[in-house]
């Protein structure tokens, strides 16, 4: 498949032009706690990023596991930060209706942001169980080892400046 | 001392013991804490968007002139990379065009620091010293990240500082930096669970009888998770896992449930005991 310029401009733009001078060296992916069930590793992800190839760059399971610890970034020998271009792709995935578990948290945790202002961390988890079942027994596990001593709210606080958190998002989120 | 307080979103529920503790070890360090007014969620790991998660801490720093006080290390990396974005003249007049109160600058401390440097001051106040208490440094990834903060990002020393001035023993802890797994636990189960577990592995085998964090994500995984890990992985580990706020209140004196110590999972209290039958022996 032919080089997707406008791709490889979009992620220079977020992630910063620096993402160029990268040398392949792969301190990123030596460094990265989850790099063992990275395929591509991070390392790969930014020569696909540099080789215009969207697809492979998008569609992936690697973006979804960094944790965002920023080791890479912090080890990077070109100054560049591996963890802004995983970051850059996953806005790119929403920006295209990339659709799966990880987004759909990510969703989550921004509605409620967007709603309430903060996070209700428990009725996060019990939306999130709508959509991925199978974390219902991590949940539940956590649940049970923490009502008993009174750490489980189900009331949400909401913030008085809801509005203007809502204008940071939808403003500063067209980029 | 006075300082605004960031409590962050945790604190409200699954953090409780943390946001108790900063709270009452303040107080008694004579460190005056007012809540930040109407203060929202810093954005935590999960906005893909920079510059919304800039805005999002920029609009909390907005809200004081005093120094910003967390005890969360998500929310001190956040509101720090923000400042640090909102250097750039350009960013800082895109994000002050849609906040309220225009962001002018703003110091942002972590409680870890503050406490330790009223601390060396005071030690008087360290009224019950944690003699010979073997403790794992956990400092997990964001304190220190990105450069520029509260210490080095290789190899901090901070925490170790901390212990020592409490008269505990700080162990050698080669995971002490190594990301907890925390922020991808609830879509990526297995791969969190995976790191949390190496790392209490390396601390029992560190000889740790407790492990100190700064992250109420890194506590939920180390203390909260801790029973069901050890039947995942057929390994006991009961280590208890004390917030560094915690770990200063016993030092100082204070009572468990002033602490919220009865909230964590791994129960703290033979630590407790140790250090008193310590001190009553030295009597």
């Amino acid at each position: 498949m032919a080089a997707d310029e406008e791709f490889k401009q979009e992620v220079l733009r977020l992630a910063g032009p620096e993402v160029l001078t990268c040398i392949q060296c792969g301190t990123c992916s030596a460094s990265c706690p989850t790099a063992h069930l990275m395929k591509p590793s991070i390392r790969r992800l930014v020569k696909h990023c540099l080789e215009g190839k969207k697809e492979e760059a998008l569609r992936n399971e690697t973006i979804w596991l960094c944790t965002s610890c920023q080791l890479c970034t912090v080890r990077c020998p070109r100054g560049i930060r591996p963890k802004a271009v995983v970051t850059a792709l996953k806005e790119l995935a929403e920006r295209e209706k990339i659709k799966g578990k990880d987004q759909a948290y990510e969703e989550l945790f921004q509605r409620q942001i967007k709603d309430y202002g903060r996070i209700a961390e428990i009725l996060l988890s019990g939306e999130f169980m709508f959509v991925f079942p199978q974390g219902a027994l991590q949940s539940m596990e956590l649940g049970l080892e923490m009502a008993p001593k009174g750490k489980i709210k189900l009331a949400v606080e909401k913030i008085r400046g809801r509005d203007e958190v809502r204008r940071i998002m939808e403003e500063l989120g067209k980029g | 001392m006075k300082l605004a307080y960031y409590p962050g979103c945790v604190s409200r529920s699954t953090g409780k013991e943390m946001d108790v503790s900063t709270r009452i070890v303040c107080a008694a360090l004579g460190i005056a804490l007012q809540e930040l007014e109407d203060w929202n969620c810093c954005g935590a790991t999960h906005v893909p968007s920079e510059l919304v998660s800039v805005g999002l801490a920029a609009r909390n720093l907005a809200q004081t002139d005093l120094p910003i006080m967390t005890s969360c290390s998500i929310c001190y990396s956040n509101l720090r990379s923000a400042a640090l974005t909102m250097e750039d003249p350009q960013v800082r007049a895109k994000v002050n065009a849609v906040l309220t109160k225009k962001y002018s600058g703003a110091q942002i401390r972590h409680a870890l620091d503050v406490i330790l440097e009223v601390l060396e001051k005071n030690d008087e106040l360290i009224t019950v010293p944690l003699k010979d208490l073997k403790v794992a440094p956990y400092y997990g990834c964001l304190l220190t990240r990105p450069r520029g903060g509260i210490d080095q990002p290789e190899f901090p020393t901070i925490l170790e500082k901390l212990i020592k001035t409490l008269a505990a023993e700080p162990l050698d802890f080669r995971l002490k930096t190594f990301c907890c797994g925390g922020p991808i636990f609830m879509p990526q189960e297995q791969a969190a669970e995976d790191i949390a577990f190496l790392i209490l592995k390396e601390a029992k085998k560190a000889g740790a009888e407790v492990i100190v964090t700064v992250c109420p994500l890194c506590h939920l995984m180390l203390d909260a998770k801790q029973k069901a890990l050890e039947q995942r992985y057929g390994e006991k580990i009961g280590i208890p896992v004390l917030y560094v706020t915690q770990l200063v209140g016993i030092a100082l004196g204070l009572n468990p449930d002033e602490l919220g110590l009865e909230m964590n999972a791994v129960s703290p209290m033979p630590v407790v005991e140790k250090v008193y039958e310590k001190m009553a022996e030295e009597a």
